[in-house]
């Protein structure tokens, strides 16, 4: 998930559709997010390049709406509904997840074990 | 008689009593004639010394907290040395006594021989409720905590790690090798720890804003504010500790380290894999300190005894190979471990040829002397194992009847040496020896550069130079101490590709940055992948290196005059200083006024700070926080880049 500057950045993402839970007269999703572009990245334990400020998961609520839809812990997040999330500020990040109109979030992730899956795939043929 | 001149008498007569003390100590060393402890001591004192005067010099918490564990290591080495000194001293008094009184009878109890002990790999779980995180959501209580080894006389400590909720175990990677241990050592591990939060320490805030938060804090900070503040209240030891008494330590202000938790380790602790053993946790949850310990240390403790290492006799042999009675094979035999090994001559052994035979030492066998052999002077001396089912018995002579003596008196030592270090003699353990001590470089981790410059709204470029003039005398005075302030990497000539390189500049690619791609591209070559969360613009290390780029002249630094003075203080020799320089974003309310850095216009970070003082709370799934000390202690955390702010949706 690191960059070289002048190449494309590519990614192997998967689709997750999450519905979000009512809880009182709030929706949730049950997860926590961390990162952004106002954040400082070396902090995020997730990420593989220190320098990457896009947001990822970093908690998932055992039974809650993102974990039964697929997402992981560590996933970084691209894209929510079709707007980016990789240069975003964290604030931003959060609002796009949060919108009370909304009851489906459609997220594109990335992770680590992913580009695996495909790398090993890509292997044996 | 009036408080003050009170208070300076009484620093009067201590330091009188310091003097007289060294008098004291120097007296004992003398009459000792160990001038060895006498120059550790003294060594010691002058460390004491420079960690005060650092402590009381530096403005950064990190520094303060590493020159606070340079004091508590300092002084725990130089209680040691004096309980050394003193033990000496009855020593030398209880052998003169014994020397005048009856004649004691030959000294024939052997002595075990030593061994080098090592403990690495020091790891201790924690663990966090769900209720932690949830309780402050946007700060994290931070703990700095390090690990002080103690073996007999030798006193280590491990480097310092910064603890909050986010991790599992506190893992020290250091590796701890004593090298004179007694089969009856006791090491004790001793685990201190100083709560790290910005808000209590006194030095940096203003007094108006010290005196607001004081009494805007919540229940729980408050208390734990309190903590701080009085540090007899649940802390056994502090700074001064138990050497107040011989060699009085000046209470110098600044983050404090109390004991969180100790063990002691002995033999029976030792071996050649991870044990886990039990803590004693001193302190309670209402400590400042307080980290909520699993209760155990994880660790490898492994032990070599010099017998295992070392020969321990060596020498010329004839030894009966083969069926024949009279088939002597002369050898130089040498004893190792827990084997004889015998070679065909003593060259052999140096160049590492495979011994003509090697004869196991160790608890099963059996040594002893055999009838004298009609044909030589000397006794036999007949060596049996056990292998397999079969007793196996080799025959050895030496040459003559002081050599027999001397071979039968090392076997001797051996197994003694074998039965006091048990389980230590049955393989050798592997001990890794410790590369050596990176220079204690402050990691900035936490914070970018632009929060050391601590800078009042209402400064102008005097004082800007006067603070730069301070910063240069601290550098050199931790030059003196021999640790090069961090930023010190980015002025040398060839930026080295070390881990240590915090100072580089990250690929500032997509950011809203207007700098043109040219000048990105002549630091390329400081960019690294180890950490950093230093965001500098590229613009200001141009001005001051004008020689390594070209591209100077693009660049325009907003405040002309500043930069020339700048380089004038760069000029005359100093090392350099890094300041960004921009006025302060007015109109974003910055709550921290003390910190209010001058930014270099770096867009992304002054943008988004305004942008978050107008955005609503983050903690959208919970019920809203009312009260303005709650949206107030909110606000701060977000602006602070120090955190990484979670969201929950």
């Amino acid at each position: 998930m690191s960059f070289i500057p002048g190449q494309p950045v590519s990614a192997v993402v998967q689709r997750i559709e999450i519905h979000k839970l009512y809880e009182g007269d709030n929706l949730i999703l049950g997860f926590s997010i961390g990162g952004g572009i106002d954040q400082d990245p070396t902090q995020n334990p997730f990420s593989e390049d220190k320098t990457d400020k896009g947001i990822y998961v970093t908690r998932v609520s055992k039974g809650g709406p993102a974990e039964v839809a697929g997402l992981r812990l560590g996933d970084k997040i691209m894209q929510v509904n079709g707007w980016d999330m990789t240069m975003v500020t964290h604030d931003q990040a959060r609002k796009k997840l949060t919108k009370k109109n909304e009851d489906v979030v459609r997220l594109l992730v990335t992770r680590k074990s992913l580009e695996e899956t495909v790398r090993q795939s890509m292997m044996q043929h | 008689m009036m408080p003050i001149d009170r208070l300076a008498d009484m620093e009067e007569k201590l330091r009188i009593l310091e003097d007289l003390n060294m008098i004291y100590i120097r007296q004992i060393a003398l009459s000792l004639k160990d001038s060895d402890i006498q120059k550790k001591i003294d060594y010691e004192i002058r460390m004491r010394e420079g960690a005060c005067k650092l402590l009381a010099a530096c403005s950064q918490r990190d520094q303060a907290l590493e020159a606070s564990k340079s004091l508590l290591t300092c002084n725990a080495r130089i209680m040691a040395y004096m309980s050394e000194l003193q033990r000496m001293k009855e020593a030398q008094v209880m052998q003169r006594v014994a020397r005048r009184s009856s004649d004691a009878g030959p000294m024939d109890d052997r002595s075990p021989c030593k061994a080098k002990v090592a403990i690495s790999d020091l790891r201790i779980p924690l663990m966090w409720k769900d209720t932690e995180y949830f309780k402050n959501k946007g700060e994290l209580h931070r703990c700095a905590v390090f690990c002080l080894l103690q073996l007999g006389g030798e006193i280590f400590d491990t480097d310092m790690v910064m603890v909050d909720r986010t991790l599992t175990d506190i893992c020290f990677d250091n590796k701890i090798v004593f090298n004179e241990a007694s089969p009856g050592f006791e090491l004790r591990v001793e685990l201190y720890s100083c709560c790290s939060e910005e808000d209590y320490s006194a030095g940096n805030t203003p007094r108006k804003l010290a005196s607001k938060l004081s009494t805007s804090l919540g229940r729980s900070s408050g208390k734990k504010m309190r903590g701080t503040l009085e540090p007899g209240a649940c802390s056994p030891t502090s700074n001064g500790g138990g050497a107040a008494i011989l060699l009085p330590v000046p209470s110098v202000p600044g983050p404090k380290y109390h004991l969180l938790a100790h063990t002691t380790l002995n033999l029976s602790h030792v071996q050649d894999s991870f044990r886990t053993h039990d803590l004693t946790i001193s302190g309670n949850e209402e400590c400042s300190f307080w980290l909520p310990l699993y209760g155990g240390v994880c660790c490898r403790l492994a032990a070599q005894p010099r017998c295992m290492t070392q020969q321990m006799m060596s020498g010329c042999l004839r030894v009966k190979l083969g069926g024949e009675p009279q088939g002597w094979t002369n050898v130089y035999g040498v004893l190792k471990g827990t084997n004889l090994f015998c070679y065909h001559q003593k060259e052999d052994m140096e160049a590492n040829v495979e011994p003509v035979l090697t004869i196991g030492i160790n608890k099963e066998t059996r040594i002893r002397a055999a009838e004298k052999d009609p044909h030589s002077k000397a006794q036999n001396i007949c060596i049996s194992n056990q292998y397999g089912g079969e007793e196996v018995t080799h025959t050895l002579a030496a040459d003559s009847r002081e050599d027999t003596q001397l071979w039968m008196e090392a076997f001797w030592q051996q197994f003694y040496d074998m039965s006091q270090w048990r389980q230590c003699c049955d393989d050798l353990m592997k001990i890794e020896l410790p590369s050596p001590r990176k220079p204690a470089i402050v990691t900035p981790k936490q914070g970018a550069l632009y929060h050391e410059m601590v800078i009042d709204t209402s400064d102008d470029i005097g004082t800007v130079t006067d603070i730069l003039a301070r910063r240069i005398e601290e550098f050199e005075l931790r030059a003196q101490l021999g640790s090069p302030p961090h930023w010190m990497s980015l002025f040398d000539e060839d930026p080295p590709r070390s881990p240590h390189n915090h100072q580089h500049l990250p690929p500032h690619s997509p950011s809203p940055c207007h700098r043109t791609p040219g000048l990105l591209s002549s630091n390329a070559s400081l960019t690294s992948d180890s950490d950093s969360p230093v965001s500098v613009s590229p613009c200001f290390r141009q001005a001051w290196s004008p020689d390594t780029s070209s591209s100077s002249g693009r660049f325009r630094p907003r405040t002309l005059s500043l930069d020339a003075k700048l380089s004038t203080l760069r000029g005359r020799g100093y090392g350099g200083f890094r300041c960004n320089c921009q006025p302060p974003t007015a109109g974003s309310g910055s709550p921290r006024p003390t910190q209010t850095a001058l930014f270099c216009s770096s867009s992304t970070s002054s943008s988004s700070s305004s942008e978050g003082s107008n955005s609503q709370e983050s903690d959208l799934g919970f019920s809203r926080p009312s009260g303005a000390r709650r949206s107030l202690r909110n606000l701060r955390a977000k602006l602070d880049p120090r955190n990484w702010l979670q969201s929950q949706v």
